[in-house]
C-alpha cells in the first residue's frame, strides 16, 4: 500500500518538476516520504543532507542535471524501508549511497522524453495552421503524463523489489563500511557547497565573504538566519563600495543614447 | 532621456487574460524538446492572448506560427518576456511584426543567465540552507519555511512578472537606466549567498579525526603517557578547520574539471572515506 502511495507521489512530483516547480528539491520531498513511511525524523535529516549535497546542481544550458526527484524518492524510501531497526545515521548513509546512482540513471530517461517531445512541433504547427487556439490546450497532456510515468515507474520498481535487497545488504555488509558511509554522509555535502561556490565566486575578493560567514558560524556559533541578515548588511556596504561612479554611469547612458539615435532612423532595429 | 521607440499598449487584455497566460506559463516547460526547446510551450502560453488580439483567423494563424520558433529562458523571466511579447503583438503595426521575434531572442539569453544566477544559484541555496539547518535539528518547520520562502519568488513573482511585462515592459526597455538596478541586486544576492555558504561549511560539513598523538615527554620518558587528541588541538586553533580545508580542496578539484564530474567525485569521496575510516584516520 505504501509503495503505491509513494509511486503516486512520484508521479505528481514528476509533473510538478517541469511545470510549477514547487517541490523540486530534496528537502521538500524527503520529509513527505518520511511522513508516509512513519519516520519523519529520518526524512528530515536525509532531506537536509541531500539538499546540501545537491545544492549547486541545476541544468545550465545543454548540461542536464541528475534527476533529483527520482533520486530523492528512491533513496529516501529505501533508506527508511530497508533499516527496520537502524539508527538515523545508517539511514542517511544508505540514502546518500543510493542517491548518486539513482539520480544519474533516471536522468537518462529525461533525455529520452525530450527526444520524444520533438513530435509535438509537428502537432503544434498543424494547430497554428488552423489557428486552433482551443486545441493548444491538449498539447501539454501527453508529455505531462510521460514525465509522470518516468518518475513513477522507476520508483515503483525500486521500492517493490529493492527494499529487501537493501535490507540484506545492510545486514551483511561489514560494519566498517556502514560506519565509513555514515562518516562520508557528513563530508559529502562539501561537494554541493563547492559547486555553489564555483558559480558565485566571480572575483577573487569575494573569498572574504566566505571567510566571514565561516567565522561567524564556527567561532560565534550563530544560526544561518542571523548570518543571512548580517550578510545583507555587508552585501549592501560592498555594493555601495564597488558601485560604478556616477561619471561612468552617465557616460554609459550617453553611449546608450547614441546607440538609440543611430537606430532611430531604422525603426525595426531594436538595439537593446 | 531617450525618446520612446515603442508605444505603450492600450491594454486589450484584462486581468483574466493575464491569469490565463500565467496558468499556461506554468506548464510551459513540459513541452521541452531538443528541436525548439520551449518554442511549443511559448506558443501555447501566448495563444489565448493572440486570439484576443487578432480577431481575424489568418492573422491569428500567422501570429501563432511566429512563436513556434526556438525559445529558451529562465522560468521567472519567461513571464516577463511573455507579457512583453503580448504587448508587442498588440502595439506593432501589421507590417513590422518581424521585429517581435528578434526582440524575444535578444532578451531570452541574458535573462536566462540572470535568472539562473539569481534564483537557481542564489535564492534557492540560501532558503535551502536555512531550511536544512533547521531540519538537521529535527524540526518540520525547516522544509515548511523553505517551501514558503522559495515559492514566494517562484510562484508569486511569476504571476507579477506577467503583468509587469505586459503593462510596464515596454517602458522598461526604453529606459536604459534600469539595467544597473538588476546589476546591484545580483551583486547583493551574490555576497549574501557566499556568506551563507561560508556558514554552511562550518555547520554542515563535519570532518573529525580520531587520531591521537603520543607525545614522548622527557619527564616521564614513557611513550604514550601523554596522549594528545589531534581533533582537540584543531578545535583549539580553529573550530571546523578541517571542514574548511576539505571544502577548499573539493572546490579546486571541481574548478579544474569545470564541475562536470561532480557525481563521480562524490563516489570517489565515498570510497576514500570508507577506506580512511577503516584505518581509523577519519
Amino acid at each position: 500500500m505504501k509503495v503505491f502511495i509513494l509511486t503516486a507521489l512520484a508521479f505528481l512530483l514528476g509533473i510538478d518538476d517541469v511545470s510549477t516547480k514547487m517541490f523540486r528539491r530534496p528537502l521538500l520531498i524527503a520529509p513527505i516520504v518520511g511522513i508516509i513511511l512513519g519516520n519523519l525524523q529520518a526524512g528530515l535529516v536525509i532531506g537536509a543532507t541531500l539538499e546540501i549535497m545537491w545544492m549547486g546542481i541545476g541544468d545550465v544550458g545543454a548540461y542536464m542535471a541528475p534527476d533529483l526527484i527520482t533520486g530523492t524518492m528512491i533513496s529516501t524510501s529505501l533508506a527508511i524501508m530497508g533499516n527496520t531497526n537502524g539508527s538515523i545515521s545508517t539511514m542517511v548513509a544508505t540514502a546518500i549511497t543510493l542517491a548518486v546512482p539513482t539520480s544519474i540513471l533516471a536522468q537518462q530517461l529525461l533525455v529520452l522524453i525530450e527526444t520524444i517531445n520533438c513530435s509535438l512541433n509537428g502537432w503544434a504547427k498543424k494547430l497554428a495552421d488552423k489557428a486552433d487556439v482551443k486545441g493548444t490546450y491538449w498539447l501539454t497532456w501527453p508529455p505531462a503524463l510521460l514525465y509522470g510515468f518516468t518518475r513513477a515507474f522507476p520508483t515503483f520498481l525500486a521500492l517493490q523489489f529493492g527494499a529487501g535487497a537493501i535490507q540484506t545488504a545492510i545486514n551483511d555488509l561489514p560494519k566498517f563500511i556502514i560506519n565509513g558511509l555514515s562518516t562520508a554522509g557528513s563530508i559529502i555535502p562539501s561537494v554541493g557547497i563547492a559547486l555553489l561556490m564555483m558559480t558565485m565566486l566571480k572575483k577573487g575578493e569575494l573569498w572574504m565573504f566566505v571567510i566571514l560567514g565561516f567565522v561567524l558560524s564556527s567561532y560565534l556559533k550563530l544560526d544561518i538566519l542571523p548570518i543571512t541578515l548580517i550578510a545583507l548588511v555587508f552585501a549592501f556596504l560592498y555594493e555601495r563600495a564597488t558601485r560604478e561612479p556616477q561619471v561612468a554611469k552617465t557616460a554609459s547612458t550617453a553611449a546608450a543614447t547614441e546607440n538609440v539615435t543611430d537606430s532611430e532612423d531604422d525603426e525595426e532595429d531594436y538595439d537593446l | 532621456m531617450t525618446e520612446e521607440k515603442l508605444t505603450v499598449p492600450e491594454h486589450k487584455l484584462n486581468n483574466r487574460d493575464l491569469w490565463r497566460m500565467f496558468m499556461r506559463l506554468n506548464t510551459m516547460r513540459i513541452t521541452l524538446n531538443y528541436e525548439t526547446l520551449q518554442g511549443v510551450g511559448f506558443m501555447r502560453a501566448i495563444a489565448p492572448a493572440l486570439a484576443k488580439i487578432y480577431p481575424d483567423k489568418k492573422d491569428l494563424s500567422e501570429a501563432m506560427k511566429r512563436h513556434l520558433v526556438f525559445y529558451n529562458s529562465h522560468v521567472n523571466f519567461d513571464a516577463v518576456i511573455l507579457g512583453l511579447t503580448a504587448a508587442m503583438e498588440e502595439t506593432t503595426p501589421p507590417d513590422e511584426k518581424d521585429g517581435i521575434n528578434p526582440l524575444k531572442t535578444g532578451l531570452m539569453g541574458p535573462l536566462a543567465g540572470l535568472g539562473d544566477s539569481l534564483i537557481k544559484f542564489t535564492w534557492l541555496p540560501i532558503v535551502g540552507s536555512i531550511g536544512a539547518s533547521i531540519a538537521f535539528g529535527g524540526s518540520i518547520f525547516g522544509p515548511i519555511l523553505m517551501f514558503i520562502l522559495y515559492n514566494i519568488i517562484n510562484m508569486g513573482a511569476r504571476y507579477y512578472a506577467v503583468s509587469f511585462g505586459y503593462k510596464k515592459g515596454i517602458d522598461f526597455l526604453n529606459n536604459n537606466q534600469q539595467s544597473d538596478v538588476i546589476q546591484r541586486i545580483s551583486t547583493i544576492a551574490n555576497v549574501v549567498g557566499l556568506m551563507v555558504v561560508g556558514a554552511l561549511i562550518a555547520t554542515v560539513v563535519k570532518v573529525q579525526t580520531p587520531l591521537k598523538i603520543a607525545v614522548h615527554s622527557n619527564v616521564s620518558s614513557k611513550v604514550g603517557s601523554n596522549v594528545i587528541s589531534l581533533q582537540a588541538m584543531f578545535d583549539k586553533i580553529m573550530p571546523g578547520v578541517l571542514s574548511l580545508l576539505v571544502t577548499i580542496a573539493v572546490y579546486y578539484i571541481l574548478k579544474k574539471t569545470n564541475g562536470k564530474h561532480s557525481a563521480m567525485l562524490i563516489v570517489i569521496m565515498m570510497v576514500l572515506v570508507v577506506g580512511l575510516s577503516y584505518f581509523k584516520i577519519l
